[in-house]
């Protein structure tokens, strides 16, 4: 559900298009066939996690630059830390809103 | 007497009278110089003058040629302040008509995200058949789109005498029980089909005094309740787009369970069309 509000937020800004995972593993499949703009990934995933996505992610020179955004729920402050110290650029907060998704990625994308 | 006096002058000596003669001559000549000299003196002082007068004039034509110019360009000035303030009053009205536009646009990209949050919330109720996922989409509903942190999920049983918990999210197994319809604000609302949903704070939400409670209803028949306690800590209060979530589910859960209960009970087989088809069409 919550990754059916993500594409529809990120159909929203211009010029970007979408590519979905099942979980961490499957992300990280995806990252290695290609280049990505940005990666939102939520914190809780079955198989790899969020967390151990950001870390793999930034382990590869490939997309160790790319931004990384997480999803949260409120009580995971100290995931939330774990997650900006592993690299992740930004998070977000359950429950998600389009809009506050679009602000986020224009910013981190610097787009106008 | 006089020409006794004309008399004695002509009986004055020659070389005297020549005297005198020539003293008169070199006083007139004296004085006639000096005259001259005045005049000079005079012509040049008003000569210079004459010059000063031209130069003042000069001056005097070109400050008023000046003040002409000086005219023309306040002139332009206000013509320029005119025009200034023209378009700063056309560049405040644009500056409103941007707000506005700003505004509207995001009143729309709001209206959109809801929008969304609904169509995302409909289309994930209808999308399996399976009534795990069912239970398992409206308990993502509420927790994702809602923000809901303890809720839960009743279903009536056959006999509408209990309501049986099927979600029960946030609250602990203690609270995994089946309620009275008689009972409580969730009886009330099983029968009543009657929904309440708090409107201002959701701080004070608890299991006596739920934030909401919604029935869910199917042709006009309640089959079931959710509830919900709490809210996520960054969820304030409940947002216009919730109460259409509400509304959404109400109207929606009960006949999608009903569909995956009939597919349950169906042996998971889509039945044929084929009675449904009229011959003589």
């Amino acid at each position: 559900m919550m990754r059916q509000l993500l594409v529809f937020a990120l159909a929203r800004v211009k010029n970007l298009r979408v590519t979905e995972a099942d979980d961490g593993v499957d992300g990280l499949r995806k990252l290695a066939s290609a280049r990505f703009d940005i990666i939102i990934t939520d914190i809780n995933m079955p198989i790899m996690d969020g967390l151990k996505l950001v870390k793999r992610v930034r382990s590869d020179p490939t997309h160790s630059a790319t931004p990384i955004v997480i999803i949260t729920t409120e009580g995971s402050q100290e995931d939330r830390q774990r997650a900006l110290q592993l690299g992740a650029n930004a998070y977000i907060t359950k429950p998600i809103q389009a809009p506050q998704v679009i602000a986020k990625v224009k910013e981190l994308l610097k787009i106008e | 007497m006089t020409n006794e006096k004309k008399g004695r002058d002509s009986e004055r000596p020659l070389p005297e009278l020549k005297k005198e003669r020539d003293s008169f001559i070199h006083s007139f000549f004296t004085k006639g110089a000096q005259f001259t000299q005045e005049l000079v003196n005079e012509n040049t002082r008003l000569r210079h003058r004459l010059g000063e007068l031209e130069q003042e004039s000069a001056k005097l034509r070109a400050q008023v040629a000046s003040d002409d110019a000086i005219r023309e360009l306040l002139k332009t000035i206000d013509g320029l302040e005119r025009e200034k303030g023209n378009l700063l009053s056309r560049f405040q009205q644009a500056e409103a008509a941007s707000s506005r536009w700003v505004d509207q646009y995001t009143e729309v990209e709001g209206e959109l995200a809801n929008f969304a949050n609904l169509y995302v919330a409909s289309h994930q109720l209808h999308a399996s058949l399976s009534f795990r996922t069912t239970v398992r989409q409206i308990k993502e509903l509420l927790e994702q789109l809602v923000g809901s942190r303890s809720f839960a999920v009743y279903l009536a049983t056959g006999d509408g005498k209990t309501l049986v918990p099927i979600v029960c999210e946030g609250l602990g197994k203690p609270r995994r029980i089946p309620v009275n319809p008689s009972d409580g604000a969730i009886g009330e609302s099983f029968a009543t089909g009657m929904s309440r949903v708090e409107s201002g704070d959701l701080s004070r939400g608890s299991v006596e005094h739920p934030l909401a409670i919604v029935p869910m209803v199917h042709e006009n028949k309640v089959f079931g309740v959710f509830a919900v306690y709490a809210t996520l800590e960054q969820k304030p209060r409940f947002m216009p787009v919730d109460f259409e979530l509400f509304k959404l589910l109400g109207a929606h859960a009960a006949g999608a369970l009903i569909c995956a209960c009939l597919f349950a009970n169906a042996g998971h087989k889509i039945p044929s069309f084929d009675p449904f088809f009229d011959p003589e069409t």
